[in-house]
C-alpha cells in the first residue's frame, strides 16, 4: 500500500470517529427524535470493508450502521440531515438511523430487526447468482444477532446454494446491556461454520491495514469458490460508563442506543489509550504529531460541511 | 378437473414463460409436490427451481433480497401457518422495499391450512389476518374465473403479494363459473346480478355462497353474487350500490379469526344502506372443539336462509 493510500485510510478512521463525536454532541443536546446507535470503536472494520468492496458489491447492515454509512457516504451532512429527518437527508427522511441504507453507495438494505437482514442478504446473493453478476454480498451482524435462527438458516441456505456472501460478525460481547457471559453459553463459530463447510476467519486488534488484507483474501476466495464465509471481528463499542448498581458496587453501562454521556468532542479523538480503540492503533503507522494534524484538519472540514 | 390441478397448470404455464424466475420452497420439486400444487415445475431461460431448506424465516426473506437486485421469484409454501415463522420479513423487509415501486416480482403462494382434520395448525385459516399485518396485497383463489384472472395478472408482476389457495378445496371439483365483472386490482369479483338479495363471499366460502345463490334461484329469487378475493383495503362502492338496490344482504365468511373482513363490509352497509334483512353466516366457535381435528367447515342451513329471505 502506498503512503498516500495509507494516509487516506488513516484519515477515514479519524473522520468516522470525529463525525460520530459531532453526532453524539447533538444527541446529548437532545436534538434528535429518532433512536440512534453510535458505533465508536467499530471504525476499522467499516473503513476496511469500504476499501475492499468493488463498485457493484452489496452491503447489508444492521441497526448499528453509522460507521458503514459514514464510510460509504464519505460525508457527514446527508447522514446528519437524515437523523434530523430533513428531506435533504441521505434517505429523504424515510429511514432515519436504524434502517439507513444508501442504495447508490453499496448499502442496499439495512434492518432494525435483529437477524432480519441475513435472509435478505442471502436472497440478494441468490439474485446475483441468477443475474450472473459475480458481485459479493457482505452482511453485517453481531454476537447478539447470531443467536437468532436466521444466522443458521441463512448460512445453511447460502452454503447449500453456493452463494457469494460474506457474513461479518461484529463481536462486541454485548446485546443491549447484557454481556455474553450473562446471557448464554459460548458459541464456537469456528466449529459451527466448519460443520456447514463454511470458511471462518477471526480478526482483532483494530489494525485497519491488516483488516483490509484479510478482507481482500476472503473476497477473492468467496468469488472463486462460490461459497459463503464468516468473518468474526472482535471489537469494543467505546463510550461506556459505570453507574452505582445499588448494591454497593458498580455496573458498566454498555453503549446501546442513546447518547454517550461521558464522551466529549475533542480535537484528538482517542477514547481508549489501547488497542481497543482504532484511533489509538493508528499510532503503529503514524506519529502522534501527524495524526493530531490530520484530526484537526478533518474536524475543521466537518464543521465547515455542516455549517458550524 | 380438480381445483388444485387447474391452479397448478395455470401457474406452470405462467412460470414456464418467464425468464430468470426463481421458484423455491420446501418439496416443490419432490414427492407429492405439495399435493400437486407445484407439480411439473417450470421456469423460463435462466431461471432456477430450488427445493429449499426448512428455514421459513430465511425463505420468506429471500424473495425480498432478490427483489433488491431485480430478480423475480415465487415462494411456494406448504402451509400458510409456516409463514408465521417469517413475519418480520413480511413487515420490516416489505416495508423497506415498498417505499418505492419495485421492478421485480415476489409472490408467496401459500396453501391455507383450512382442512380441519389437521387439528391445531388449522386455526390460522383466515387469510386476511396474515395480509392485514402489513397491508399486504392478498388474493384467495376459489374457482376457475378468479384463478385465471389472479394467476395471469398477479403471480408475476412488479411488487409483492400473497396468493392463498384452500387445502379444503384441493381434492374438490373446480367450480367452473364465469365472472361478470372484476375490479382493476382483481380483489373483487361479481358472478351474478339480481334484484332481491346481495350475497358476498369472504375468505374461501365461495362454494357455499354459490350454492346459496343457486338455491335462491330455484325459488325464483335472483341474487347478486360477489366474492371478495383480497382482504386489504377494498372499495366497497360496487357492493354497497347493489345492497341499496336489493335491500337484503347475506355475507359468508368461513375463517376462524376474531377479525373478519365481512364485519368491515357489514359496518359500511349499516352506515350507508337501508336494509330489510341482514344475514351474517360466520363460524360459531363456542368451545375448544375448534382446536381439535374435525370437519371444520362453515355449515350453511340453506333452507333456513332461503326461508328468511323469502319471508
Amino acid at each position: 500500500m502506498t503512503i498516500e493510500n495509507k494516509t487516506s485510510i488513516a484519515r477515514e478512521i479519524l473522520r468516522l470517529r470525529l463525525s460520530q463525536m459531532i453526532i453524539n454532541e447533538k444527541y446529548k443536546a437532545n436534538l434528535f427524535k429518532i433512536p440512534i446507535h453510535i458505533a465508536m470503536g467499530h471504525e476499522a472494520i467499516a473503513v476496511a470493508v469500504d476499501a475492499v468492496l468493488e463498485k457493484n458489491d452489496r452491503l447489508v447492515c444492521t441497526h448499528r450502521n453509522m460507521h458503514y454509512n459514514l464510510a460509504q457516504a464519505k460525508s457527514l451532512k446527508p447522514i446528519l440531515d437524515e437523523y434530523f429527518l430533513k428531506k435533504e437527508g441521505l434517505a429523504r427522511a424515510e429511514l432515519g438511523s436504524m434502517n439507513l441504507a444508501n442504495e447508490e453507495k453499496n448499502i442496499i438494505y439495512t434492518s432494525s430487526i435483529l437477524g432480519n437482514n441475513l435472509p435478505v442478504a442471502a436472497g440478494l446473493a441468490l439474485g446475483e447468482k441468477v443475474q450472473e453478476t459475480g458481485n459479493l454480498v457482505v452482511v453485517q451482524t453481531g454476537d447478539g444477532a447470531m443467536e437468532e435462527g436466521t444466522f443458521y438458516e441463512s448460512l445453511l441456505f447460502s452454503r447449500s446454494n453456493s452463494l457469494r456472501m460474506l457474513v461479518i460478525v461484529e463481536n462486541n460481547e454485548w446485546s443491549m446491556h447484557t454481556k455474553i457471559s450473562e446471557r448464554r453459553s459460548e458459541i464456537n463459530i469456528s466449529k459451527f461454520t466448519e460443520s456447514l463447510g463454511v470458511e471462518y476467519r477471526r480478526i482483532d486488534g483494530n489494525n485497519v491495514y491488516a483488516y483490509i488484507d484479510e478482507l481482500r483474501i476472503l473476497r477473492k476466495q468467496i468469488i472463486e469458490t462460490r461459497n459463503p464465509a464468516v468473518l468474526e471481528v472482535d471489537l469494543v463499542t467505546l463510550g461506556g460508563w459505570y453507574v452505582d448498581d445499588g448494591k454497593g458496587g458498580w455496573r458498566f453501562i454498555h453503549p446501546h442506543a442513546g447518547p454517550l454521556s461521558k464522551t466529549e468532542l475533542v480535537e484528538w479523538p482517542e477514547i481508549e489509550h489501547g488497542p481497543t480503540d482504532p484511533v489509538f492503533v493508528l499510532k503503529e503507522d503514524f506519529s502522534a504529531e501527524e495524526l493530531k494534524k490530520m484530526a484537526e484538519e478533518i474536524l475543521r472540514g466537518l464543521k465547515l460541511e455542516i455549517g458550524e | 378437473m380438480k381445483y388444485v390441478q387447474y391452479i397448478n397448470e395455470l401457474i406452470m404455464k405462467k412460470t414456464g414463460e418467464t425468464e430468470k424466475l426463481v421458484l423455491y420452497g420446501q418439496n416443490i420439486a419432490a414427492g407429492s409436490h405439495i399435493s400437486g400444487f407445484t407439480k411439473n415445475p417450470k421456469v423460463g431461460a435462466g431461471g432456477l427451481i430450488i427445493n429449499a431448506t426448512n428455514s421459513e424465516n430465511t425463505l420468506a426473506g429471500l424473495g425480498f433480497g432478490m427483489m433488491l437486485n431485480g430478480t423475480s421469484s415465487i415462494f411456494f409454501m406448504k402451509q400458510l401457518d409456516f409463514l408465521l415463522l417469517g413475519i418480520d420479513q413480511l413487515t420490516h423487509s416489505y416495508n423497506f422495499i415498498r417505499r418505492h415501486i419495485p421492478k421485480a416480482s415476489y409472490t408467496i403462494a401459500a396453501v391455507v391450512s383450512d382442512l380441519g382434520w389437521h387439528g391445531l395448525q388449522s386455526s390460522f385459516a383466515n387469510f386476511g389476518d396474515l395480509c392485514s399485518i402489513a397491508r399486504i396485497p392478498g388474493f384467495t383463489i376459489t374457482n376457475k374465473a378468479d384463478a385465471e384472472q389472479i394467476i395471469n395478472t398477479q403471480l408475476v408482476a412488479p411488487g409483492f403479494r400473497v396468493i392463498g389457495v384452500s387445502q379444503r378445496l384441493f381434492g374438490k371439483e373446480l367450480l367452473e363459473v364465469k365472472s361478470i365483472s372484476t375490479n382493476q386490482d382483481k380483489t373483487l369479483f361479481q358472478y351474478r346480478e339480481g334484484e332481491k338479495a346481495t350475497i358476498v363471499s369472504f375468505n374461501f366460502s365461495f362454494p357455499q355462497s354459490l350454492e346459496l345463490a343457486e338455491k335462491l334461484d330455484e325459488k325464483g329469487v335472483k341474487a347478486s353474487l360477489f366474492s371478495v378475493n383480497a382482504v386489504t383495503p377494498i372499495d366497497w362502492t360496487k357492493i354497497i350500490e347493489d345492497i341499496q338496490k336489493t335491500k337484503n344482504l347475506v355475507v359468508l365468511d368461513d375463517s376462524k379469526s376474531e377479525n373478519l373482513a365481512c364485519d368491515n363490509l357489514l359496518a359500511t352497509a349499516y352506515e350507508k344502506c337501508k336494509m330489510d334483512k341482514v344475514i351474517a353466516l360466520k363460524r360459531e366457535i363456542r368451545s375448544n372443539e375448534w382446536l381439535f381435528p374435525n370437519q371444520d367447515e362453515l355449515v350453511v342451513n340453506y333452507d333456513e336462509v332461503v326461508k328468511r329471505l323469502l319471508v
